[in-house]
């Protein structure tokens, strides 16, 4: 029943940061741009959407895609900051994420009405009805309420994902992904590969926003340290996504990186179940990172030399 | 028409290893005419090619396309009227990207890139169909990735992704260099035949002496930032590789090589 459980809290935490996953998969993938801001921008779209709800009261969902601007906003300076003055890809992203932190907590003061800051920010149950507030699911019994978390998140990952497909469809989608594999070549079209890299990093902090303020949502609270930590998880989905499902062809890298992220977050939540005392949890993480590249590696280069084998075959016949 | 006056250029300016390239150079190339640039190492070829593109800055001078100075205008600005081909066959397309991706990106050029979808049915046949008049087998290759194609297969795609588009000036920099000698064969063939096609103005830099030769309307060879050979017309008919070839041993006879 435990296992059970842990299964249900990997999925829906998987969802969640599937959003999160798709928009590092943007700056990391596409743009060849490992932005570290991101560990700023998921607890600002988290406070954002937050604020979004309790002051303005305006509803969880446009409350959640609203937060979209202010990962985007973020997500540009990162760009202005790596593009314009030529600060290392590195560095700009530190130094939004190092501002966004006081940012957050800023906003976070502005939430609590007394003017205390609390490192952590709860409103559970009461003042807010969140995406996933009591009202709906009293039709459905609470027995049933996990599983209809996840069709929504499902809902949302899908619909995210297809915007993020098209998108790389159209003439901009293009020029994004040749701004990170051949910047030359945008600069001989005429164009400034330098407002691509801005644009590109702003749509994927974005969607990073988006998945804060989701992970808001879910668990009905802001945690002001919610953030930490969420580039490598970002970066570990990304890659195990990519690099475990690129052998398969009618595999999207969009798809492989939701399924990725699902992967690392089931994998994360059993680990709590052998560890309980917590101790070793981030050593076993780091383990388990390691053991997927490894494994992923060999299962790449069976796959290559299956592919190999059956072209070969094929021409014979 | 290309003109470039006066033009100034200092590397490591104002430090122990500054070495003036361009003293006061000024070079002048006709509308349709197909300029080939020989010279030793170090002599400024490539250096001319960035200044033109502008991907380095000059000390001083102008540089005037069609009449219109050009000369603070970045390079991203001015790629919109100035095709170039690199010797690095990787450089001209996109790697992870179809054949028919990187053709619509060029074709595209100077026009917005929004949010249209970049290719319909009616442009992937259009793109066959224009790649199928190549004659190079590419047309059966139209959704594979371009880093998968051969040095050859990409530095062709390079060249028709730079002169899709109406360009007042091509820049050839040593682009045949990184090809085996067969492939650099077809690649010139093709340069020399998209040339005449659309009448373009072209400057090559070139270290192949024969193609120095055979190919063009004019031929100079620079030394050290200066001009020492300018044949054009009949001149430059009645040239032959031997004749470049022994000026070529004299100057670098002068450096000690």
């Amino acid at each position: 029943m435990l296992f059970f459980s842990t299964t249900i809290d990997g999925l829906q935490m998987g969802l969640c940061f599937a959003v999160l996953a798709l928009g590092v998969y943007i700056s990391y993938s596409i743009l060849d741009f490992p932005d570290l801001s991101v560990d700023g921008t998921f607890p600002l779209g988290g406070v954002f959407c937050t604020i979004l709800m309790l002051h303005l009261s305006i509803p969880a969902l446009p409350a959640i895609i609203l937060s979209f601007l202010s990962g985007f906003a973020a997500g540009a300076l990162t760009g202005m900051l790596h593009v314009k003055f030529n600060i290392s890809k590195l560095l700009s992203g530190i130094i939004v994420m190092t501002a966004l932190l006081s940012v957050t907590l800023a906003l976070t003061k502005l939430l609590t009405k007394n003017g205390q800051t609390t490192s952590i920010f709860s409103f559970r149950s009461e003042s807010i009805e969140g995406l996933f507030g009591s009202e709906f699911f009293t039709a459905f019994g609470t027995a049933s309420k996990d599983y209809i978390v996840i069709a929504v998140l499902v809902v949302i990952v899908i619909a995210v994902k297809i915007i993020i497909d098209i998108f790389l469809k159209t003439k901009l989608g293009y020029m994004l992904k040749a701004t990170g594999s051949n910047e030359k070549l945008v600069i001989s079209l005429g164009k400034n590969s330098g407002n691509y890299k801005i644009l590109g990093l702003a749509l994927a902090n974005g969607f990073v926003s988006v998945s804060g303020a989701l992970y808001a949502n879910m668990y009905m609270q802001y945690d002001n340290t919610c953030g930490s930590g969420k580039v490598v998880m970002a970066l570990a989905s990304v890659i195990i996504g990519v690099t475990v499902f690129s052998g398969i062809r009618f595999i999207k890298d969009t798809t492989a990186v939701i399924i990725g992220a699902v992967i690392y977050s089931l994998c994360l939540n059993y680990l709590v179940l052998v560890d309980t005392g917590g101790i070793y949890l981030k050593l076993l993480n780091a383990v388990l990172f390691a053991v997927i590249l490894i494994f992923n590696d060999r299962i790449s280069s069976i796959v290559a030399s299956k592919n190999r084998l059956a072209s070969r075959s094929a021409k014979n016949d | 028409m290309i003109e470039l006056k006066n033009i100034v250029k200092i590397f490591n300016a104002a430090t122990v290893n500054e070495t003036q390239l361009f003293k006061n150079f000024s070079l002048s190339v006709k509308k349709g005419e197909f300029l080939s640039v020989v010279g030793s190492n170090g002599s400024g070829k490539t250096t001319l090619l960035n200044i033109i593109s502008g991907s380095l800055p000059i000390n001083g001078g102008e540089v005037l396309l069609e009449g219109e100075n050009i000369t603070k205008l970045p390079e991203y600005v001015r790629a919109r009227r100035i095709g170039r081909v690199f010797q690095d066959p990787s450089v001209g397309t996109v790697p992870n990207m179809t054949i028919t991706e990187n053709l619509s990106l060029a074709l595209n050029k100077g026009k917005p890139y929004m949010l249209k979808f970049a290719i319909n049915r009616r442009k992937k046949y259009q793109l066959k169909e224009l790649v199928l008049q190549l004659g190079l087998g590419l047309e059966d290759k139209m959704d594979v990735p371009v880093g998968l194609l051969s040095g050859g297969q990409r530095q062709a795609l390079s060249l028709i992704m730079s002169t899709l588009t109406p360009v007042d000036l091509l820049l050839l920099d040593e682009h045949t260099a990184a090809l085996d000698p067969r492939t650099a064969e077809t690649i010139m063939k093709l340069t020399d035949e998209i040339v005449r096609k659309k009448g373009l103005t072209v400057i090559m830099v070139t270290h192949n002496l024969r193609y120095a030769v055979e190919y063009g309307s004019r031929l100079i060879m620079m030394d050290k930032g200066n001009i020492v050979i300018d044949k054009s017309g009949e001149d430059k008919t009645n040239t032959s590789v031997e004749d470049v070839l022994r000026v070529f041993n004299e100057i670098s006879i002068e450096c000690g090589n």
